[in-house]
């Protein structure tokens, strides 16, 4: 699954570990994500979609 | 727009908890292969697995620390794991020579020998006991995930090998491994598992 998050980080000047104390998860996971190595489970992704006050259809796109 | 390269990314080679895992296998079996050709006796590999058991899980347990920091993990399920693997590794490399020593050497009864046995297993149950606390504690979703696959890999790697193994040796073509080598190979596995997943693939 493709993702905007490395985008929006950036757009925030967050680093990964930034993102990752607001998520309450470690830095890797927020790498894995980004490069789309792992696809969050729902829940985390909520969160993500609350940290960056955004829809997660927003966040995450098909394919 | 600046995207930042992450640290990690760039971070030179230093020697991790797998490197000192594997290196601590290779001179168990460096001394056992001393052993079994005769260049040393049973007291000084005794001695010398003494020795080099726990002088290379320290290093191991320090590097994993440093990996967890370093990772932004420094998150207390992987503390409380490592702590509990160095504890038992460090039981099971002391236990394990000793035990074997007092076999030989004083050719005990049933229940004294049973009593090794489980002296010296008692260590490893503390082993996979370790990680599953570990798969159960673990909040973070990709870290678990991360050790669960791992785990198959393990757990992959010793069928594999025990298979292969076991027809070879019905087929007269290598000699008879003990049952309790499945948990080094678990281990070994496991590493081979977090080095996979390391380089990108999944």
């Amino acid at each position: 699954m493709k993702n905007r998050l490395k985008v929006l980080r950036a757009e925030r000047s967050w680093s990964q570990q930034d993102l990752a104390d607001r998520l309450e998860v470690s830095r890797q996971s927020v790498n894995a994500i980004e490069t789309g190595k792992y696809d969050p489970s729902l829940p985390l992704a909520f969160r993500i979609a609350e940290v960056f006050a955004m829809r997660i259809e927003e966040i995450f796109l098909k394919g | 727009m600046v995207v930042n390269i992450e640290p990690a990314m760039r971070r030179s080679f230093t020697a991790g908890p797998v490197f000192w895992g594997l290196a601590m296998f290779v001179a168990m079996g460096a001394i056992a292969a001393l052993r079994i050709v005769g260049l040393i006796d049973a007291l000084a590999s005794l001695a010398l697995m003494l020795v080099v058991g726990p002088a290379m899980i320290v290093p191991m347990m320090r590097s994993a620390n440093r990996l967890a920091r370093e990772k932004g993990c420094g998150i207390p399920a992987g503390r409380r794991y490592t702590m509990r693997m160095g504890v038992s590794s460090a039981a099971y490399m002391i236990l394990l020579p000793v035990t074997l020593w007092c076999w030989q050497h004083f050719r005990p009864g049933t229940v004294v020998t049973v009593l090794l046995a489980l002296a010296v297993v008692l260590p490893v149950f503390g082993m996979i006991a370790a990680v599953a606390r570990y798969i159960v504690e673990e909040t973070d979703e990709y870290l678990r995930h991360r050790a669960v696959n791992a785990m198959l890999w393990g757990l992959g790697a010793v069928l594999a090998l025990g298979s292969l193994w076991g027809f070879l040796e019905t087929f007269q073509l290598v000699p008879h491994v003990p049952g309790w080598a499945a948990v080094p190979v678990w281990a070994i596995g496991m590493g081979i598992g977090q080095l996979w997943m390391g380089t990108g693939k999944r």
